[in-house]
């Protein structure tokens, strides 16, 4: 492909790499500096449910032990990183005997679907309507109508969230406010299970895409602005070629660039989850899961996760440096 | 010329987004494969059902299918689990409150708060010794487990002996450890405890659900081929957990647990109890308070744990239905077992003085925080004690003697405040705030994130004591770090509950409180971590030692209990401040029969191990 030479690509895997490895430090050492002990944590939610229990402290202490927590940090540190290469992510130090990639695997798809839909809804949504916006030769009605469809990307979507909640599924009915799926159905490739997910989806989905839509429409709006004045558009217009025909192929097609890098970063990250989403919403989600690895100091889990996010965002990332030469013919790497 | 598609970009740059597509469409198949195990689950009911009859093979299966009438739906309040596939009962990350202590796992005594008394389950009864050191527990005839193997004295053998070798790490361990000298089978329903001291709370504190739960009994036939720190005890072909209960478990997910009837409960059979009338229960997690009301209000919902006020009042108004502990005001159950207290660090000047501590008293107001904080959903507290009966009448006593004057701790009175902290020569200074030596009098009030409750106390404390001139602010900590702190003496003051323990014998939260239990600021505490000493406490905790060896009720407790108050009093090294309130609303719109103060067969909590009393007395609406 034009544009990409061996060292070029090489060069780019040892900066992937690189990145995951710094990442995964940086990660091991931020849970450790703040203070709150993983196993002390643990021990605070017994005494909370049972109301006291004996022998804290001894129950602390072979925990501490059992999990290699009092051994010395740098021996922590290499027993972490031979785990983390061979993606052996541990126990849970707050749901032992948990694992961590079966907790995460298991909160993974849910988070991956709700959030990927959301995301590319939002931007096709989005930058469609930011090219209407901007497009000189739209009607005017359509003009007039676009921003008000923007005035709820202001509000924070947790809180739309519950507005949308309150609506439809209290006082409409339509929709039903809460989990993933319907109550006594099995997952798996039936018809009764995917309509229940698509219908749970639907107000999480819509909360997420109409307050992010804001977004990708300012973003493309300002490009297409841009690009209107160019020398090839104005040759488009002289030709004589169709509106619509100059208006996609000319208009859109050149300021999607800057927004499929955009999209390409926002789905490396969205392994993350949507902590807040997934709380109103109860769903099983990885946002969630992370807030409650964070509650709980639990390291494991926190570093699964976010080892993980960073594993997804430098991955995505290198596709799309790697990709962007496709896309774009004028790109090249070459010095 | 470039073929079509290397001229045509847009056509390239569609297969890549499709690849990609096809890479994040193809994630979600992973969830069918925790499908196995669940699909499994209802078709593996069927299995076991086999074995007894095909007739019920076929009701069993329906169960999965009751209709809504035939199923009570319960909230979990915990936060949602996240690991739906651990059923280990002793690892401390452990869950029992989805449904599992309160559906499949029985305990063998209840105890039950409005009469005191002990309601036997699959314990017939438990006896001490004349010297408190031996303890006979008799099981009932007949249990058996929900895999058809008989429950008698071999579970319970292996069971103690089991946490024994596993202390400290799993849950209950450290304290059969410490209690259990040897524990042997007499024959298959006769247990005999030797215990390595008299204790006269052996059966009360470990296996009659005094607060929320207790020691749970497994199957030897399971257990003994397994590491229990690492069992997650989850395998629904063969149908695990297996517990005594009613139920059995037919589904998971993060944040819905379901359980079908077991027709074959073996209570029925001996003629204990009549199977419950519901055919399925189901646990939830829903959310935020908002959408659990939302889901009450719809019928969707049969039992919520705590709510606030205000969500109580909009779900009564949607739902006409919902009955709480009381008719009216406060609505709530009160009081849960832990009372609230504000607790300050005895070991830090100038809280070390017990008349900085009093002042500290005069200058809250109770009856202002009952109606901010709760909005009159609870009682000021007249003792740290839960305002149980067998506790409310020690505390009657103590005030007959004159040794806890409840006008002197309930007075509201900043003036005599002020007086007493100018008296240790503290002067105010141009910020309105008390100075002395050129150090402010500050007070620093930490709270657990996750407990608004206690957050709202804290706030309302604060302000009153910035009203007398303590710069006096609140700070939330994580739950772990909060712990931690409060283990280590690393705080001035906090809003707690950590006298909690009696419910209804006076040691256990008086025993919180004693010396034996010290350890300096920066070494780990199990108790007394308000770090109380002095001559004024070394006496306290002899008589809280003597109170400890009496059987429960003898006659010298409550003597002792007066003389330990008349020291405690004048010290006041905690403050205590309200009843805990859990504001339960239950819907009767498909079952009623729940625990209220007009019904008040047992008490309300839906969360704690004795909910299995409540299953078998709920009936069908209009029945």
């Amino acid at each position: 492909m034009a544009g990409l030479t061996p060292q070029y690509v090489l060069r780019r895997l040892g900066m992937f790499l690189l990145t995951i490895w710094l990442g995964a430090t940086i990660i091991f050492i931020i849970p450790r500096l703040a203070p709150g002990d993983p196993v002390a944590a643990m021990v605070s939610r017994l005494t909370a449910q049972a109301g006291y229990i004996e022998n804290s402290a001894e129950i602390i202490a072979a925990w501490r032990e059992r999990f290699g927590l009092d051994g010395p940090l740098w021996v922590q540190y290499l027993a972490y990183m031979r785990n983390m290469l061979t993606l052996d992510m541990g126990y849970s130090l707050s749901s032992f005997p948990s694992r961590v990639d079966e907790m995460i695997f298991s909160a993974l798809p849910w988070t991956v679907g709700l959030l990927s839909v959301s995301t590319i809804l939002s931007f096709l949504a989005g930058n469609a309507i930011g090219a209407l916006m901007g497009w000189p030769r739209v009607p005017r009605w359509i003009r007039a109508l676009l921003p008000t469809s923007l005035t709820f990307t202001s509000i924070p979507f947790f809180m739309l969230g519950i507005l949308l909640v309150y609506l439809f599924a209290y006082e409409l009915r339509w929709l039903p406010p809460t989990g993933a799926y319907g109550r006594g159905l099995t997952p798996g490739w039936n018809w009764p299970f995917i309509k229940s997910v698509i219908e749970h989806g639907i107000l999480p989905v819509l909360s997420i895409v109409v307050t992010s839509m804001g977004f990708w429409a300012l973003g493309m709006r300002g490009m297409i602005i841009t690009n209107q004045g160019e020398d090839y558009m104005i040759l488009a217009e002289a030709k004589g070629l169709r509106p619509s025909r100059i208006f996609l192929r000319y208009g859109v097609r050149n300021s999607i660039l800057p927004q499929v890098t955009a999209l390409a970063l926002s789905l490396g990250g969205i392994a993350g989850g949507s902590t807040l989403v997934e709380y109103i919403f109860a769903y099983p989600g990885m946002g969630y899961l992370l807030y409650q690895g964070i509650v709980n100091t639990d390291y494991t889990l926190i570093q699964g996760i976010v080892f993980m996010l960073i594993l997804g965002t430098a991955t995505a990332v290198l596709i799309l440096d790697l990709l962007l030469p496709v896309l774009d013919p004028r790109i090249s790497y070459e010095r | 010329m470039k073929p079509y598609w290397q001229r045509s970009r847009i056509y390239l740059l569609a297969s890549v987004l499709l690849v990609m597509a096809m890479l994040l469409t193809a994630c979600p198949a992973p969830a069918p494969s925790g499908a196995p195990a669940e699909k499994a689950a209802p078709a593996e009911e069927a299995a076991p059902a086999e074995e007894a009859a095909p007739a019920e093979e076929v009701a069993m299966e329906d169960y999965i299918n009751a209709p809504r009438e035939d199923t009570i739906i319960f909230d979990i309040d915990g936060g949602r689990v996240t690991d739906p596939e651990n059923w280990n009962p002793y690892t401390p990350g452990r869950r029992l409150d989805q449904g599992y202590h309160q559906a499949i796992l029985e305990p063998l005594f209840i105890l039950n708060y409005q009469t005191g008394e002990f309601i036997p389950w699959l314990g017939e009864s438990m006896e001490p010794n004349e010297t408190l050191d031996v303890w006979t527990l008799k099981l009932r005839d007949g249990v058996h487990w929900s895999d058809g193997e008989p429950f008698n004295a071999d579970d319970v053998v292996f069971t103690v002996n089991m946490l024994k070798a596993n202390a400290p790490e799993l849950a209950g361990s450290s304290e059969m450890d410490r209690w259990v000298e040897s524990v042997e089978k007499v024959d298959d329903l006769t247990v005999v405890f030797n215990l390595t001291e008299p204790n006269p709370r052996f059966l009360l504190d470990h296996f009659g659900v005094k607060i929320w739960g207790s020691i749970n009994i497994v199957p030897e036939h399971i257990w003994k081929d397994v590491d229990p720190l690492t069992f997650k005890y989850y395998d629904p072909e063969k149908g695990w957990p297996v517990g005594t209960g009613p139920y059995k478990l037919a589904s998971v997910s993060p944040t819905e647990f379901t359980y079908v009837r077991d027709d074959n409960w073996w209570g029925a059979q001996v003629g204990f109890q009549d199977l419950p009338p519901a055919k399925k229960l189901i646990w939830t997690w829903a959310g935020p308070e908002e959408t659990r009301a939302a889901l009450m209000a719809d019928g969707q919902l049969d039992s919520l744990m705590d709510i606030t006020l205000g969500a109580l009042l909009a779900l009564k108004a949607r739902n006409p239905n919902v009955v709480t502990w009381f008719d009216d005001l406060p609505y709530a159950w009160v009081p849960d077992p832990c009372s609230r207290t504000f607790e300050l660090n005895n070991a830090i000047e100038p809280w070390n003085d017990p008349e900085m501590r009093w002042a500290l008293n005069y200058a809250i107001d109770r009856d202002q925080i009952v109606e901010i904080a709760y909005e009159g959903t609870t009682f000021k507290s007249r003792h740290f004690f839960p305002a149980y009966p067998p506790l409310d009448a020690l505390v009657d006593k103590a005030i007959e003697a004159g040794v806890w004057d409840l006008d002197q701790l309930w007075e509201h009175n900043p003036d005599k405040a002020k007086e007493i902290i100018e008296s240790k020569g503290y002067t105010l200074n141009s910020n309105g705030y008390y100075e002395k030596d050129g150090k402010e009098l500050s007070l620093e009030i930490t709270t657990h994130e996750a407990f608004i409750e206690k957050q709202r106390i804290a706030q309302v404390i604060v302000e009153q004591l910035q009203a007398i001139g303590i710069n006096a602010t609140n700070r939330n900590e994580a739950g772990g770090t909060w712990s931690e702190n409060f283990d280590f003496g690393r705080f001035e003051a906090r809003v707690g509950w950590q006298t909690c323990g009696s419910v209804n014998e006076p040691w256990a939260s008086l025993d919180t409180f004693n010396v034996r239990w010290l350890k300096p600021i920066g070494e780990r505490a199990n108790h007394n971590r308000w770090r109380w000493s002095g001559p004024a406490a070394e006496e306290y905790s002899k008589l809280v030692d003597e109170m400890g060896s009496l059987p429960l009720g003898d006659p010298r407790v409550e003597e002792l209990f007066v003389q330990a108050m008349d020291l405690w009093f004048d010290e006041l090294p905690v403050i205590p401040i309200t009843q805990a309130k859990k504001i339960i609303p239950f819907d009767t719109t498909y079952w009623t029969g729940w625990p209220t103060a007009e019904n008040d067969y047992i008490h309300p909590p839906t969360w704690w191990q004795h909910t299995h009393y409540i299953i078998h007395q709920l009936k069908k609406a209009g029945q």
